[in-house]
């Protein structure tokens, strides 16, 4: 399936959900539950947790579907965005985190599953994105990769690179703002 | 919320701040201060939608994982419920809302204040905010019910679990606030079903005791409840009234 009638077919399928229809609201699952449930697994890493949030994520779906505006964002942009930051905020919200191994980094991960979402997001943006990290240096790439997928805090991400969090947080920011500049390029 | 100066103008700040909102590198009480931000700063709220539409290509890293079928299951549930259907205002874009549905420890009970909230239209209507009651099964500290009333004494009653009451009828509490030292006596309020929300009214003369400091409490009591006007010695779960 290409990825224009993909997004196209989710935005159409989330209105019918804004609509109170059921079973558009399960092929808006079936497309996505897998994703999302990767997203928030690979930030709690715990799948019964994961399971709550991903539960969370579609019955929000279900109430706010009429929010979703598609001129606006693309249909699996707004979909990510709910499941992160509903793991996001668990994650924050559990006092001891778990996370007792070292975490993957982000290009262990992509050898392993290339273009797992070549379905969902424009090729254009996709590479677009990849130029503008490939702009900065390294380790600034590398921390907001990470940052990103693993929903770690500016404390853990200097404890875990072991560098002053005064040091991180501005790798972290200098890294966004020149992201930034690049992508409105 | 970050070490750049704010000296005003919201730019350079809220910049910074709304993409590491999005980046997720924020500690919980500067999470909340964004997500609220973005309900009242337009410009804030692009910069965030500007980084969740082109960072959002990140998760093509992430490796899918079928969830188990249980999961569709969980969801079809909650959204069926009689009368939940999508809503826009109120209570749903409440931010304490959402912080609770977010943060509860069981995302069961969660979903079932969001089908009770939204199952009580009559709690809804109430002029005051509805007290809520997370009744905990007490052999196992598992959410056991979740209830919600609203100022007018409208009750609405969740089951938050699988619950069985074998022959037994489960029958409802109130057991209002009593001064240290003193017990207060509990006051039927009906019969509740282990397996469904049941609406109940308030009786009238017992509207008054409905307060934060009181709990609710549920028992097994043979057929058709309690004779004795007093619950028998099986509580199987109690919680108290809080403000949303």
């Amino acid at each position: 399936m290409d990825v224009v009638a993909t997004r196209s077919q989710l935005a159409a399928a989330l209105a019918r959900v804004a609509s109170g229809d059921r079973a558009a609201l399960r092929i808006v699952y079936q497309d996505t539950s897998a994703k999302l449930f990767g997203v928030c697994l690979r930030i709690l890493n715990d799948r019964s947790e994961a399971e709550d949030v991903l539960q969370d994520v579609y019955v929000t779906v279900w109430r706010k579907a009429a929010s979703f505006d598609p001129a606006r964002a693309s249909p699996i942009t707004w979909l990510v965005a709910i499941a992160r930051n509903r793991a996001i905020d668990r994650l924050r919200a559990s006092a001891v985190s778990r996370r007792a191994e070292p975490i993957e980094t982000a290009e262990d991960v992509r050898d392993e599953a290339p273009a797992a979402l070549d379905l969902v997001v424009a090729a254009e943006q996709q590479a677009r994105l990849k130029t503008c990290l490939g702009e900065l240096e390294e380790r600034q790439s590398s921390v907001i990769r990470s940052a990103f997928l693993d929903g770690m805090t500016y404390e853990q991400l200097a404890e875990r690179m072991k560098v002053p969090l005064g040091t991180m947080k501005s790798w972290i920011r200098r890294g966004l703002m020149k992201l930034r500049a690049c992508l409105e390029r | 919320m970050s070490e750049t100066d704010h000296n005003g103008t919201p730019g350079d700040d809220g910049r910074v701040v709304a993409a590491e909102y999005v980046l997720g590198v924020l500690d919980a009480t500067e999470r909340h201060a964004a997500a609220q931000r973005i309900e009242y700063d337009a410009d804030f709220a692009r910069e965030v939608a500007f980084w969740e539409e082109k960072l959002g290509g990140l998760v093509d890293q992430v490796r899918p994982v079928t969830p188990p079928e249980t999961a569709w299951s969980r969801i079809e549930a909650v959204i069926s419920a009689p009368a939940v259907a999508p809503q826009r205002g109120g209570l749903w874009n409440s931010l304490p809302f959402w912080r609770i549905f977010a943060i509860g420890s069981a995302a069961v009970a969660a979903a079932c204040i969001a089908a009770l909230v939204f199952l009580g239209t009559g709690v809804l209507r109430d002029e005051r905010a509805p007290l809520l009651a997370n009744i905990r099964q007490k052999d196992s500290g598992q959410p056991g019910f979740v209830a919600a009333v609203g100022a007018g004494g409208t009750l609405v009653i969740v089951p938050a679990s699988l619950l069985t009451a074998d022959q037994k009828s489960m029958e409802l509490w109130l057991i209002p606030a009593a001064p240290t030292g003193t017990t207060a006596t509990p006051r039927s309020l009906g019969l509740i079903a282990p397996n469904q929300p049941v609406r109940i009214t308030v009786p009238p003369q017992l509207v008054p005791l409905v307060t934060r400091d009181a709990s609710l409490a549920v028992s097994l009591e043979e057929p058709g409840g309690s004779k004795t006007g007093a619950p028998s010695d099986q509580i199987i779960a109690v919680g108290g009234l809080t403000n949303l």
